[in-house]
């Protein structure tokens, strides 16, 4: 069974061969064709239950990931909390278009996220749904970064020179952002999320460097991984993380993905102990040949990846037939 | 009175040690003490800011303080640059910047905006969330020599290929160059949709920039 499998391997024990997935939210694992196959569209399917669930549903039951995951942006967190939302369109993701906060020292605005509400309510219920099924294919809950909805509440920039000039009134935002999240995740879990995948587009090594990477994102991640006590944890970091190498060892999560960029040999040995997932190029799955996906995902095989799954988020144009063979391949045997 | 010397020491200082409020009033005292305004930009700010970039390319600065820096350089020029002769503002190269339409996210965008200034480009900054049509747009009204994208998401990189697509249908291809970036985006993608170049970081992009413009120049 697909959950078997992905918790073993989360867990380092030893598995038949790895698993094939991809979480969703920041990891986009939705494109076109699937759009095409199912009938259920982009940006509709944002914030229709049934649809958000159809099309994770037909993505699985076409040769595609081993798994389940919603929602399909990284915005459904920040919305809840007052920003403000462009719904994208079939092939362009939801994004934030106004921030909602001037400043970490005005938090008038921040609304509580309310798990009943709005999108969010579409996304519980979408994996309630799933969770319906009861096929043994896992459910991933997302969760965007704390670092990421803060950056998203409140302009990126503004919040990076607050960092370093308002560190009290910064930890007030970020513990704020946690709590909301917390919330966001107990309801996750509840409504039958089998995994908690945090992304974190935003709060990077590269972009914060090793001080602030602690400060902000090892330590609000943590307290919302800590507090939800998920069966298996998934944390995802973009870019390049030579600078945090040190740090990442402290994140708590049984599972590390990381970028196409990032040497998994290096991954592996700042992480003994935990299970490393990744990282098929997402341009290689958008625009490459099936051959050359097929080699990447016996490379890492190889190499020892835990888990298979793509280093970022799909493109909206990426070849079914191109995630089918990445699949494959991960079941095929190769040595 | 400081010394002339001394106060474009101080200026770099200021920038470096992300002074952004002291700045100020140190470039007002440069200015009152009437020393050459433009050296105060070049071997001041500017001097300051090139120390920015290098402690960036060596790891001891990240983007928080690569943005205080950067708004100490901008206070400083606030307070000097009304005060530059007419003659001394020379002709820039010119540059259209922006975060291509369906994302939001435009820190690496700022980044490049500031160093290219820094390094005496005109930016035609056009935001972030950019319709495509707009880079063409305004890259005809400006005479700019380059267009500069970037998305950090990859649902919107395709948006790129676009511009290029664009530019070519409007018979511009041959006058403006086209170079990406940002976090999906890799060299081979950037040759894939036919840009002309690809910078993985904000310091990067002015080295390729200089290059683009240099052999221009050559041509």
């Amino acid at each position: 069974m697909h959950k078997e499998r992905l918790l073993a391997a989360a867990h380092k024990k030893v598995i038949d061969r790895p698993p094939c997935i991809c979480p969703g939210g920041m990891m986009n694992m939705m494109f076109k064709e699937i759009m095409d196959l199912s009938g259920f569209y982009w940006p509709d399917a944002h914030s229709h239950a049934e649809k958000m669930a159809g099309l994770v549903h037909a993505l699985n039951r076409a040769g595609g990931f081993e798994n389940y995951g919603v929602p399909f942006c990284m915005t459904v967190e920040a919305e809840a909390m007052g920003a403000k939302v462009n719904m994208g369109s079939l092939l362009v993701e939801p994004h934030i278009t106004e921030s909602l906060l001037d400043s970490v020292d005005d938090l008038s605005r921040l609304e509580g996220l309310d798990i009943s509400q709005g999108r969010v309510g579409i996304v519980l219920e979408a994996i309630a749904r799933l969770k319906q099924l009861d096929d043994g294919v896992p459910i991933v809950g997302n969760i965007t970064g704390p670092v990421s909805v803060a950056g998203s509440l409140l302009d990126m920039s503004v919040l990076l020179k607050e960092f370093r000039k308002k560190p009290d009134a910064s930890f007030a935002f970020l513990d704020l952002v946690a709590k909301n999240l917390i919330s966001y995740g107990k309801a996750l879990l509840a409504a039958g999320a089998d995994v908690i995948c945090l992304s974190e587009p935003s709060g990077t090594g590269e972009i914060l460097g090793p001080r602030y990477f602690r400060d902000y994102t090892v330590k609000y991640s943590n307290k919302i991984l800590d507090a939800l006590q998920a069966p298996l944890t998934i944390v995802h970091i973009c870019g390049n993380l030579h600078s945090v190498y040190d740090v990442l060892p402290e994140l708590h999560c049984n599972v590390f993905s990381f970028d196409s960029l990032v040497p998994f040999s290096e991954i592996k040995a700042v992480l003994p102990n935990t299970a490393i997932m990744g990282n098929i190029s997402t341009h290689t799955l958008g625009t490459g040949s099936t051959e050359k996906v097929i080699n990447q995902v016996k490379s890492c095989r190889q190499k020892g990846m835990d888990i298979i799954a793509p280093a970022c988020g799909l493109p909206t144009t990426t070849p079914l037939i191109n995630v089918q063979a990445m699949v494959q391949a991960s079941k095929d045997e190769i040595f | 009175m400081r010394s002339k010397e001394n106060l474009l020491v101080e200026l770099s200082r200021c920038v470096v040690d992300m002074e952004d409020e002291e700045v100020t009033s140190v470039a007002e005292e440069y200015v009152a003490a009437g020393y050459p305004v433009l050296d105060g930009i070049v071997e001041g700010l500017v001097a300051g800011m090139k120390k920015v970039s290098q402690q960036y390319e060596e790891e001891e600065y990240f983007i928080p303080e690569l943005l205080i820096c950067s708004d100490a350089l901008y206070n400083g020029l606030a307070v000097l640059r009304p005060h530059l002769p007419q003659d001394s503002i020379e002709e820039k190269h010119k540059i259209v910047l922006g975060v291509v339409e369906g994302d939001t996210h435009d820190i690496g965008k700022n980044l490049v905006r500031i160093m290219l200034e820094a390094s005496g480009y005109e930016v035609h900054d056009l935001g972030r969330d950019v319709p495509l049509h707009s880079f063409v747009n305004k890259a005809r009204e400006v005479q700019a020599e380059i267009i500069a994208m970037s998305t950090l998401m990859s649902t919107t990189m395709s948006g790129m290929k676009r511009v290029v697509e664009i530019l070519e249908e409007e018979g511009m291809r041959e006058q403006v160059k086209v170079i990406v970036g940002g976090a999906p985006i890799s060299p081979a993608y950037a040759e894939k949709i036919g840009a002309d170049g690809y910078s993985p970081n904000a310091v990067e992009a002015v080295k390729l920039v200089d290059q683009i413009i240099r052999t221009r120049n050559d041509a």
